[in-house]
């Protein structure tokens, strides 16, 4: 029992502690690439290379004036950043980091929320996300603020469902809904060389899963839903100080939530990276720390991807958006998903 | 035992967002002037009331979501079990014959413009 205890603590420490731990990096990662990207030089003065600014940037979150304006609906105005945070954390309950290994004897699973519909919990929660911009939105009073909760909403209602094409064409390959499974069936290489990865099976669902990814995460280009130029700052701007910082967390943790999701379904997950397998054939007791090292580094470098995009692309027009959403993914989507089973059926009979 | 440790993950989420609040409530420099207290409308007064009518068009896309999600949500259970099925061949007609009502069903909605945006 007090194993269990202690298991559970544990693995909820570090399941909360990588991504809120990485989300200061992330920050610092996005402001410094914006600078490179444009050639700018990006905040540089506190500490070296400026490594401090997240740092400072907390402090002052918590130092600054609340402002609580009299027209909101002041329950909801409150709830509204902390329902955004929490449902933005909860999809991480269902990734693992590594497969499962025994540890004196135990045999640990290493998510927080071990169930047979994993990847289905991570989907409707990170589908949640939508209630706290919506909450926020409409408790805010304000015209822009409900304006961009509603436009975020349909955006992220329209997107899902490429999303979940893809999701389903990918489950129908793999033959299970076990993350477990589907990133066993990632795991090794074709023709010696090539990584078993599901982008290379399915591309044209990894790309519309990438589409939909930037589209759930309200990132450029499509950010539709805080569009400066045209609704100033959409569904948080009402909100100062640590609740305007409870948003901010809330997007970064909800890309890399998503990020994961991707890398699990399309980039093997957990399995090593190519030339790892050298390390580990040596010493097999590190296998989980480098199977972790490896779904660190892949969803790292999709954090890098989003940012590199968001400071590349300009903006979506509003009807462009939804007319890409329905007119063009979401068949692109039910295509690949007949012709994949078409193929599968005729290719075993 | 899963539920459990699910339990005391989210109950750590919540207390985690609860405290922040806090935090900078308790921090928070304190001030009351009242032109912060208003709405935000770009510096000019506010004019009317935020809970005017939107677009049609949000509502008709939320529908038909809920229409085009469910009918994906009924395919999940599909893939889990097709490769275990006894008989595929039926498993892939009925796939076939259910993709062809969704497919009647969005050249419908296409067709009648409810998810034309541009005017």
């Amino acid at each position: 029992m007090l194993e269990a205890i202690i298991e559970i603590l544990l693995k909820t420490a570090v399941i909360l502690a990588l991504p809120l731990g990485a989300l200061p990096i992330i920050i610092h990662v996005e402001r410094r690439g914006a600078a490179f990207i444009q050639k700018r030089l990006g905040p540089n003065r506190v500490g070296p290379l400026g490594l401090l600014q997240p740092l400072a940037d907390v402090a002052k979150f918590m130092f600054k004036e609340e402002v609580h304006p009299s027209h909101v609906r002041p329950f909801f105005y409150t709830a509204a950043p902390v329902v955004a945070l929490v449902v933005a954390i909860l999809p991480l309950a269902c990734i693992p980091i590594f497969a499962p290994i025994e540890i004196f004897g135990r045999s640990v699973y290493p998510e927080v929320f071990k169930s047979d519909m994993g990847i289905f919990f991570a989907f409707a929660a990170s589908a949640l996300g939508s209630y706290g911009i919506l909450l926020a939105g409409w408790a805010s009073n304000n015209k822009y603020s409900m304006l961009g909760a509603i436009r975020a909403c349909a955006q992220m209602v329209s997107y899902e469902l490429s999303l979940s094409t893809s999701l389903v064409a990918m489950i129908f390959l793999y033959g299970s809904n076990d993350i477990h499974v589907m990133v066993a069936e990632q795991t090794g290489y074709w023709f010696g060389f090539l990584p078993k990865w599901g982008f290379f099976l399915q591309p044209v669902a990894a790309m519309l899963f990438l589409i939909g990814i930037f589209a759930e995460s309200n990132r450029l280009p499509f950010d539709l839903a805080e569009g400066e130029s045209e609704i100033v700052a959409g569904y948080h701007i009402e909100y100062s100080s640590m609740k305007f910082a409870l948003f901010f967390m809330a997007e970064y943790i909800h890309m890399i939530a998503l990020s994961a999701l991707f890398i699990i379904m399309f980039f093997g997950g957990y399995s090593l990276l190519p030339g790892m397998e050298l390390i580990a054939d040596r010493i097999p007791a590190s296998l989980a720390i480098l199977q972790a090292l490896s779904l660190i580094i892949k969803v790292a470098s999709m954090i890098w991807f989003f940012v590199w995009v968001r400071w590349s692309f300009p903006r979506f027009r509003y009807d462009q958006l939804m007319n890409l959403g329905w007119e063009r993914l979401l068949p692109i989507g039910i295509a690949n998903l007949i012709v994949t089973v078409l193929f599968v059926y005729f290719r075993n009979h | 035992m899963e539920f459990a440790s699910f339990a005391v993950f989210f109950i750590i989420a919540c207390t985690l967002s609860a405290v922040l609040l806090g935090i900078s409530s308790l921090l928070g420099q304190k001030r009351k002037a009242i032109r912060e207290m208003d709405i935000y409308e770009s510096g000019v007064n506010p004019v009317g009331s935020a809970t005017r009518q939107y677009d049609i068009k949000f509502f008709l896309t939320a529908i038909l979501f809920l229409l085009f999600d469910v009918e994906i949500v009924f395919l999940l259970p599909w893939a889990m079990a097709y490769n275990g099925a006894p008989d595929q061949t039926f498993m892939m007609w009925g796939f076939v014959f259910f993709m062809a009502i969704l497919l009647v069903g969005y050249i419908f909605v296409i067709n009648s413009k409810a998810l034309k945006w541009e005017e």
